[in-house]
């Protein structure tokens, strides 16, 4: 039916529209009051502060935007919210954390240093290893995800995939709890990447500290979302994969197989959320069972803060929503504690006010 | 003086870059059967959904019996007197037969959610009417004695009456029929042909209709009009469609009309 | 023979996963100590780990049944030979893998080596009993018992289970049932208003005398199950009639909570409000609650609407608990000393305040259903079921959205103000996200939109698991894992909403207006 690809369902009510329109000028007044008041009037934070908020933001914003790639290349095919998603970056935050443990243990003596152990003397190798350990595991977590939760039920209506991913949840996190113990974790770094060591970089009076794992990360970043770019655009089964986002019977009848192409898309975005897990470890440090709720949510509100299905928009949306995070706060006056509030607050205000994300939705036909 | 139940000016639907129904001019009169016809992707939908107000049209508009609805929620056009079908079923699958015809009827009632939980006299009273109006119609599209059945569980024929029942339950004074024929055999075809005509003959109902068998609209349409890529190309009689020469040309590509004329000649050479 | 080599791997492979899963999370130790008090075989001052080689044989021996009879189940060519060869295949290669990983955490245990960083369930005397007691021959004891116990399970299943006499036995006894069922006499009863009657007042009887007797912690317990069943109720009317999936329904519990308590508690407020004022202004407060709620958000699609209602949902608390607004809500340390209910005079004790909960679990099954048939409940279906042709039908979808909201809200807010004021207290942590699980599960797996699933639901979700307190740790484990299962086995629920039979209905009231039985044209 035509009328399907208008996404916005027309609200009977004109009121309503002329509502949410007094109330969105009313708030992004209100905001910018008091953006003005704790900038200006209340003293705010020196220009070194800042900068250090922006650099924190960026950080966690490119692991958003890694998970939130994820959701929104599931949402794309599949038009369900893989609300495991965060679970599948939470075991990648394991797989990373095991295998540093299993390398902080290898010893590895040298001359000058009879108890060295293998991190230390091959510190870069063993990262480079965690990495790949950390995507292989939430890869195949992912692969099996959508075997036994998603796949039964493609044609099923809306509501059932999205109990079965909220069940999927739980019984990760718990599964996960149950194996590990509750207790947080720590990733123990090498030493060349020891957590609050970097390079000062003086701003102002002072000097701002950009952390070697904070660089790591965001450079990772990068790298992995430009690779998923050139996946998606250069390659044979990136074009598979916009197929069938596109029209799935289409891609079927021109010889792709669905299946296989859907599978691979929760490989890559596994391994995205991998990836996001251990740069979590070694930046954050602590992580148990329960590091993928929070962060999952997040990156679910910058993939619709971004536009659903659109993979720039993703990217967009976890460096917004990392800034807007850790600037906001602070530029608002109000307590650290809901910074939290803050993510959830952007994103019912996105969904009321504009649901189809700063760039644009890329969605396709209702799902077949 | 038969009154005009349906008027479109230069009604225009553009999405985007598209324009899909591109400046169309209809008039229905009371009591009519009229018809759309067009090749695929002609816009007879697109122009069913604006007239139904699924769609608010960019240009132009629809006239009820003179009054302008275009714009207006669908809801609210139900309970002026317009229902439709679709092509594609869409009956509300999880509730039985009867249920569905009940729900047609839902802007005729006006049971509150406090009179369903207090029950008293008036409501019960119209829910048992709405109950035996339901099984007189259930009776008239021929489907008695089926009316405890999942609308899903129906055969496919059932379905499509189902769906006109529900259309029905609602009173309406203008009946829209998308592609009401698809899929059935011949013989199913004919009955819903007489059918659609004693809709219009028994209940005096006006039935705007689109249709791809031709037998169906040449047989019951007192009008047809053809678009053709959002245009009206043609308008008229059945007789008078059948021998347009830009219609055929529509459906069959250009250099058909001069081909049909020379199998035109040929007959009534060979005769 | 391919196919059942494939099965066998393949199932083999499943259930070797599940027995290693149950031996890292301490699962099989818990389930065999169950077993112990089953079997009387277990020391009751002995440590948990200590359990009994047979109990936990046993354990394996029924895993590895279930194991060979799955994988023997060969569509195409159901012989004996392939059934107990893929039985076999799955039990063995079960044994491979659990053997391996015997052996290896056996390994570790003889080097002294505790896991127990990594893998906190395995400590020394867990792998020791995992051992069947430090048995050096365990990997081949696990590898033995797993095959033949997956022969033994093909062979059951191939025998029993799927054999010709049982199905013929089953469609027996299914078709007498069925003659049961429909004979004349057995009809009436069922229709019969005086029987339906009867079984209300015994109903009402039980309800009335075993609390007086089974002791506060079950009247506890049914109390929440009874809260819960309220909740499901309104949650119900939102997702399970008008579809629209709200993943944060718990603002609303916490509303209702919250207003209860802000009126009652002696601080931060000292209002003392009376108990019913109370009640009613936490009902009103909820209702208002979902109108506010709903007028932004009527217009978002499904997935939206559930995440920010979850949001909704999260909001709530951490306001509640925030700093912010501690001299409002009395932060983390939440409203205590709330007001017991009075009747003349006398304080509520936990008996009377469970027969409370049963009074208004009553009323509202009673409200509930006549929404649910009526033309409110029609219109709701009609929504879920698809809005757009709901809309195009003249239902006012906007109007009925924002009535279940308000409806289903005001079902909350009464659970949450009874829930805080039998506690006499109410905090954040009362109002997480997983209480809006809990209810949707037992929405969901007791059947969207069914009452009678509700019920079942809460009873499945909030009781069992009351009785199976010993495996309370797993209890989400299985949360999830049953959300999963049902909706890839039986998505429409536990007991599924039916819909009334109007046409014999009407039929049997006016026999003589109604057309002839089967008189079909279609």
């Amino acid at each position: 039916m035509d009328e399907q690809k208008t996404k916005r369902e027309q609200s009977s009510l004109n009121v309503g529209k002329l509502v949410r329109w007094i109330a969105g000028i009313l708030l992004l007044a209100l905001i910018g009051w008091r953006i003005y008041q704790t900038a200006f009037i209340e003293g705010g934070y020196g220009p070194d502060t800042w900068m250090r908020f922006i650099i924190a933001g960026l950080v966690i914003g490119g692991m958003y935007s890694l998970i939130a790639i994820g959701y929104t290349l599931v949402y794309g095919i599949l038009f369900m919210i893989n609300f495991a998603h965060g679970e599948v970056m939470m075991l990648g935050a394991f797989g990373g954390y095991f295998m540093f443990e299993l390398f902080a243990f290898i010893k590895a003596p040298t001359a000058s240093d009879p108890n060295m152990n293998f991190l230390n003397a091959y510190p870069l190798l063993s990262v480079l290893i965690s990495f790949i350990v950390g995507a292989v595991v939430s890869a195949v977590a992912g692969l099996l995800l959508e075997r036994i939760a998603y796949r039964p039920l493609r044609k099923a209506p809306r509501l059932v995939p999205l109990i079965s991913a909220i069940g999927a949840s739980i019984f990760l996190q718990n599964a996960a709890q149950l194996l590990f113990g509750p207790q947080r974790r720590q990733y123990i770094n090498p030493d060349i990447l020891w957590r609050g060591t970097g390079w000062s970089i003086p701003v102002g009076d002072t000097t701002v500290l950009l952390t070697y794992t904070g660089t790591l990360s965001l450079v990772l970043s990068a790298l992995l979302m430009i690779g998923l770019a050139y996946v998606v655009n250069k390659t044979k089964l990136g074009r598979s994969m916009r197929a069938v986002a596109e029209n799935k019977q289409a891609a079927a009848l021109m010889g792709i197989d669905v299946d296989d192409v859907i599978g691979k898309t929760f490989v890559i975005s596994g391994v995205l959320a991998g990836s996001a897990g251990v740069m979590w470890g070694i930046h954050n440090g602590l992580f148990n069972h329960y590091v993928g709720f929070l962060p999952g949510i997040k990156a679910f509100t910058a993939a619709v803060m971004g536009g659903i299905g659109n993979i720039p928009g993703a990217m967009m949306g976890g460096m917004l929503l990392g800034l807007l995070e850790s600037v906001g706060p602070a530029a608002l006056g109000l307590d650290f504690q809901l910074k939290d509030v803050i993510a959830f607050t952007i994103l019912v205000l996105v969904l009321i006010f504009r649901p189809s994300g700063l760039l644009g939705e890329a969605l396709s036909e209702e799902k077949v | 003086m038969t009154e005009t139940v349906i008027q479109t000016h230069k009604l225009s639907k553009i999405f985007g870059g598209l324009t899909a129904v591109d400046k169309v001019d209809l008039t229905v009169p009371e009591q009519a059967i009229a018809s759309i016809i067009g090749p695929n992707g002609a816009g007879k939908t697109t122009f069913f959904n604006c007239v139904s107000g699924f769609y608010t049209p960019e240009e132009g508009d629809v006239l009820f019996y003179g009054k302008p609805i275009q714009g207006n929620a669908t809801d609210k056009i139900c309970s002026m007197g317009i229902s439709r079908t679709y092509q594609n079923i869409r009956l509300f699958s999880q509730m039985t037969a009867i249920e569905n015809i009940i729900v047609g009827k839902h802007p005729r009632l006006k049971g509150t959610w406090w009179e369903a939980i207090l029950h008293n006299r008036r409501y019960i009273q119209e829910e048992e009417d709405a109950v035996k109006e339901a099984l007189h119609w259930l009776d008239f599209v021929g489907l008695a004695g089926l009316g405890d059945q999942l609308a899903l569980n129906l055969p496919y024929g059932a379905q499509r009456k189902l769906e006109i029942a529900r259309a029905l339950a609602s009173e309406p004074k203008l009946l829209l029929l998308d592609e009401p024929t698809a899929g059935m055999n011949s013989q199913e075809t004919a009955e819903m042909t007489a059918f659609i005509k004693s809709l219009r003959d028994d209940l005096g109902i006006t039935i705007l209709l689109i249709e791809h068998d031709m037998k169906v609209v040449m047989g019951i349409s007192d009008q047809i009009t053809v678009l053709d890529y959002g245009t009206k190309i043609a308008e008229g009689k059945p007789k008078e469609i059948q021998a347009n020469q830009r219609v055929i040309e529509a459906y069959l590509g250009p250099g058909a009309a001069a081909l049909s004329k020379k199998f035109q000649r040929k007959k009534s050479h060979d005769a | 023979m391919r196919t059942s080599i494939k099965n066998g791997i393949r199932l083999g492979a499943i259930v070797g996963v599940v027995i290693l899963f149950f031996h890292l999370t301490g699962f099989s130790v818990v389930a065999s100590s169950m077993l112990g008090s089953l079997l009387a075989n277990v020391d009751k001052g002995a440590a948990m780990e200590e359990i009994p080689a047979l109990n936990l044989a046993v354990i394996l021996a029924l895993m590895g049944m279930i194991a060979g009879g799955s994988a023997s189940k060969n569509k195409q060519n159901d012989k004996w030979s392939n059934s107990l060869v893929s039985g076999a295949v799955a039990g063995a290669f079960a044994g491979l893998l659990t053997g391996i990983f015997i052996f290896v955490i056996g390994f570790a245990n003889f080097k002294e080596i505790d896991l127990r960083n990594y893998l906190p369930e395995i400590g020394p005397d867990v792998i020791d009993s995992l051992l069947f007691g430090g048995n050096a021959a365990a990997p081949y004891l696990y590898l033995a018992l797993l095959t033949v116990s997956g022969i033994t399970g093909a062979a059951l299943s191939k025998g029993v289970i799927r054999a010709d006499w049982r199905k013929k036995a089953q469609a027996d006894s299914v078709q007498s049932f069925k003659t049961l069922t429909q004979k004349p006499g057995v009809q009436k009863l069922f229709g019969n208003k005086i029987a339906m009657y009867g079984f209300l007042a015994l109903a009402a009887l039980l309800l009335y005398f075993l609390p007086t007797q089974w002791g506060s912690y079950w009247n506890y317990i049914m109390g929440t199950v009874g809260i819960y069943i309220l909740l499901g109720l309104g949650l119900n009317i939102i997702v399970g009639l008008s579809g629209q999936l709200v993943l944060g329904y718990v603002a609303f519990f916490a509303i209702g909570a919250y207003t209860f308590g802000l009126f009652t508690a002696p601080e931060p407020h000292a209002i003392g409000m009376n108990f019913w004022l109370a009640i009613l202004f936490a009902i009103l407060a909820a209702a208002a609650t979902g109108v506010l709620l709903g007028l932004p958000i009527l217009s978002l699609r499904g997935d939206y609407l559930a995440i920010v209602t979850l949001g909704f949902g999260e909001i709530i608390r951490i306001l509640i608990k925030s700093d912010m607004l501690t001299d409002f809500t009395n932060g983390p340390s939440g409203l205590s000393d709330l007001t017991q209910p009075k009747w003349l005079g006398q304080t509520f004790n936990d008996v009377n305040f469970f027969h409370l909960i049963v009074i208004f679990v009553a009323i509202a099954i009673f409200i509930a259903g006549r929404l649910q048939y009526s033309r409110t409940g029609r219109a709701w279906l009609a929504i879920s079921a698809d809005q757009t042709v709901a809309k195009a039908t003249g239902i006012n979808t906007y109007k009925y959205k924002l009535l279940a909201l308000a409806l289903g809200a005001a079902f909350a807010g009464l659970g949450g103000a009874l829930f805080a004021s039998r506690n006499q207290f109410t905090g954040p942590e009362d109002h997480i996200l997983m209480v809006s699980i809990n209810v949707l599960c037992l929405v969901i797996v007791g059947g969207m939109g069914s009452i009678p699933g509700v019920v079942v639901g809460s009873f499945v979700l909030k009781g069992v698991p009351e009785l199976l307190r010993d495996l309370e740790s797993y209890r989400l484990l299985a949360f999830g894992a049953l959300l999963v299962v049902m909706m890839v086995m039986r998505p429409e629920g536990l007991w599924p909403i039916g819909r009334p039979a109007m046409e014999a209905a009407y039929n049997q009231k006016h026999p003589k207006d109604s057309p002839p039985e089967g008189e079909v044209q279609s």
